[in-house]
């Protein structure tokens, strides 16, 4: 007989008694960390010379928009640094400074992207990427209202414009946000 | 969150498994066999189980890793372990639990020579499989232009239930027994998504730099007895109720056979639990449906219009991905599960001229192998197992199996009975390799139960 019963009980009591684990390290999850990115389309534009006129067609120097924005609480404290794309393409013939700005919930403005975005005229199109450093990523957290101003320059050559201008200034941008998760 | 996301995945692997019942199949006329195959060709005129104690079993596995892989104490960095986990997922994995406890399970030979046995058990079962796009979502992010995330392997089953059984084994011929069984299902809770579909993905876009698309969602949440009325409390009377018939109720039927072609070979085959379960009772689903495609926004820079970009977008986007609670009746199938074995059997003990014999001698030795299939909407695999079994007398029986499941390639299975006049005792476990090391073990199954059989060899 090859196996008996007391051969089996054995065989049990081996595999109860010597059942075993190699070790493992739990406080090695603490070190634990993953970095992604998610890109976001964001806000484009496309505007001509009326959009630059007043109702006397005079023209406005500063144009702003700005977009409530949900909270982004829940992002906290994994979200490292944000960084902007924008294109921009101008057949104006003037120069144009396109601020991408940041306010709270009384819409107080919190934060300036920095480079500011100077839009040559005449120009085609040009990419811009700014970003938010880490060490100023918690406006995000505050931020209710995403905005831009754009400051229309004095022309050189004392040239206005007109609403039966042809011109166009477009931007598109978006957004990448790097994410590190980790034990907070 | 994400620490508590990585230690339940892991937890998983301890408690979650398969559903294959690879040693107790066919093994040492346990009355619980019937259960696997109702046309086994048990051997007593009467059994029952001890009440609460005839069986209790526990199944769980994750296709994806072991807690090991992740948190081997072996100088390799965690995110190294992680990193390599996340590179060796397949298009989905899946991961499984399977819970029963036997409350009630009697015999009984009827002098045409069937065998009827009934009873009542509860299960719980548990199938999740998640596709790896929205591991790589997580993972890696979505900066891959054109990367499509679909959502379309997303598959879950959840039920508690309580199983009312009976059935019969008759043997048709010679050298052929057939069984079948009735099972009436009566669901205590229940949540299941399948079918579901859609992509997310992002483009290079026209009006913007990107154009992102939630394309052809179709996602679907069935549950009952989740969602109560307010006016229903959830206490013990009620639950019990609800185990006993006046949860949602179905209807499934086992078929079994087996054949002896030659007196020492045999082939058996089983289908369990080819059912459904109409669910009518405090139903509560959820679908999502619909197409969005973003560009972003388009700000027009008027001082004359208030912001409302964000409350449009969002009204836009609820009108063409719309939410749905619907309370309307459903029926799921229950995981049907398919049993086929092929035994040769040797070794019959010899006889001399002064042994009066009354009954069958069974063999002592006996090899096989043994295929199941679980077989659901969800998710379906296959298992494929060689195993050997041995008695000792009238007193032990052991069984050992090789089995290849998802989990595993090698996994080894061990079963031992007992019994002491009447009494019957067994313990049954699988993944014997993984007590090398508990960590690294990606399935367990084990079984354990109290029998009282009588008039049995």
């Amino acid at each position: 007989m090859i196996l008996n019963p007391k051969k089996i009980s054995y065989f049990v009591l081996f595999l109860l008694c010597f059942s075993c684990t190699k070790p493992i390290d739990m406080d090695q999850l603490d070190d634990a960390s993953l970095d992604s990115s998610y890109l976001f389309t964001l806000i484009h534009l496309d505007l001509n010379a009326p959009n630059f006129l007043d109702d006397f067609n005079q023209e406005i120097a500063v144009s702003s928009d700005m977009v409530s924005i949900p909270k982004l609480d829940d992002l906290h404290p994994y979200l490292k640094r944000a960084e902007f794309t924008v294109k921009t393409e101008n057949s104006f013939n003037r120069n144009f400074t396109l601020n991408i700005l940041f306010y709270d919930k009384d819409q107080q403005l919190i934060y300036t992207l920095k480079p500011v975005i100077i839009v040559p005229s005449n120009s085609s199109e040009l990419m811009h990427v700014l970003e938010i450093p880490e060490n100023d990523i918690n406006v995000i957290y505050n931020t209710r209202y995403f905005g831009m101003d754009m400051s229309l320059w004095n022309s050189t050559t004392g040239d206005l414009i007109e609403v039966t201008d042809d011109f166009e200034f477009a931007v598109k941008s978006s957004i990448k946000l790097f994410f590190n998760f980790k034990k907070a | 969150m994400r620490k508590l996301v990585v230690l339940s995945s892991f937890l998983c692997t301890f408690f979650i498994s398969a559903q294959n019942k690879q040693v107790l199949y066919d093994f040492a006329e346990l009355p619980q066999t019937l259960l696997l195959n109702p046309a086994v060709d048990f051997q007593g005129k009467f059994h029952f189980g001890v009440p609460g104690l005839s069986q209790i079993s526990f199944h769980g596995g994750f296709s994806g890793f072991s807690a090991y892989d992740l948190l081997a104490d072996n100088n390799v960095g965690i995110n190294d372990k992680i990193r390599d986990i996340y590179q060796s997922f397949g298009k989905s994995e899946f991961l499984s639990f399977n819970q029963r406890l036997e409350l009630l399970n009697i015999g009984f030979r009827r002098r045409n020579n069937d065998y009827v046995s009934f009873g009542y058990y509860q299960e719980l079962d548990v199938l999740v499989k998640f596709p790896k796009d929205m591991i790589d979502l997580y993972y890696e992010g979505n900066t891959v232009l054109n990367r499509r995330y679909s959502v379309d392997k997303l598959a879950a089953q959840a039920e508690l239930l309580g199983v009312f059984h009976i059935g019969v084994s008759r043997k048709v011929g010679e050298f052929t027994r057939m069984g079948g069984r009735v099972k009436v299902y009566s669901s205590v809770a229940s949540a299941s998504t399948k079918r579901n579909s859609g992509a997310f993905y992002t483009e290079n876009g026209s009006d913007n730099i990107y154009r992102q698309h939630l394309s052809n969602i179709d996602l679907l949440l069935e549950t009952s007895g989740i969602k109560l009325p307010s006016d229903v409390e959830l206490d013990q009377p009620y639950v019990q109720r609800q185990f006993l018939f006046g949860g949602n109720l179905g209807l499934g039927l086992d078929f079994g056979f087996t054949y002896q072609p030659k007196e020492q070979w045999e082939i058996t085959g089983s289908i369990q639990d080819l059912g459904f379960i109409y669910y009518t009772k405090n139903v509560e689903s959820y679908r999502i449906k619909g197409s969005y495609q973003l560009d972003g926004f388009q700000l027009d820079f008027d001082p004359n219009t208030p912001d409302t970009y964000w409350s449009d977008l969002k009204d836009d986007f609820e009108e063409r991905i719309v939410m749905d609670t619907i309370h309307a009746n459903y029926m799921n199938f229950r995981p049907a599960k398919l049993n086929g074995s092929l035994t040769y059997s040797f070794g019959r003990k010899r006889l001399d001229d002064c042994t009066f014999v009354n009954g069958v001698t069974p063999y002592t030795h006996k090899v096989g192998a043994h295929l199941f299939s679980r077989l659901n909407v969800v998710h379906s695999y296959i298992a494929a197992t060689l195993f050997y079994e041995r008695r000792f007398g009238k007193i032990f029986s052991t069984k050992l199996t090789y089995t290849a499941d998802p989990f595993s390639y090698a996994n080894v299975g061990f079963g031992i009975s007992a019994r002491a006049g009447a009494f019957n005792i067994y313990a049954i476990t699988d993944n014997l390799l993984g007590l090398r090391n508990v960590y690294a073990m990606q399935s367990t199954n084990i079984q354990f139960g109290m029998n009282f059989i009588f008039g049995a060899y």
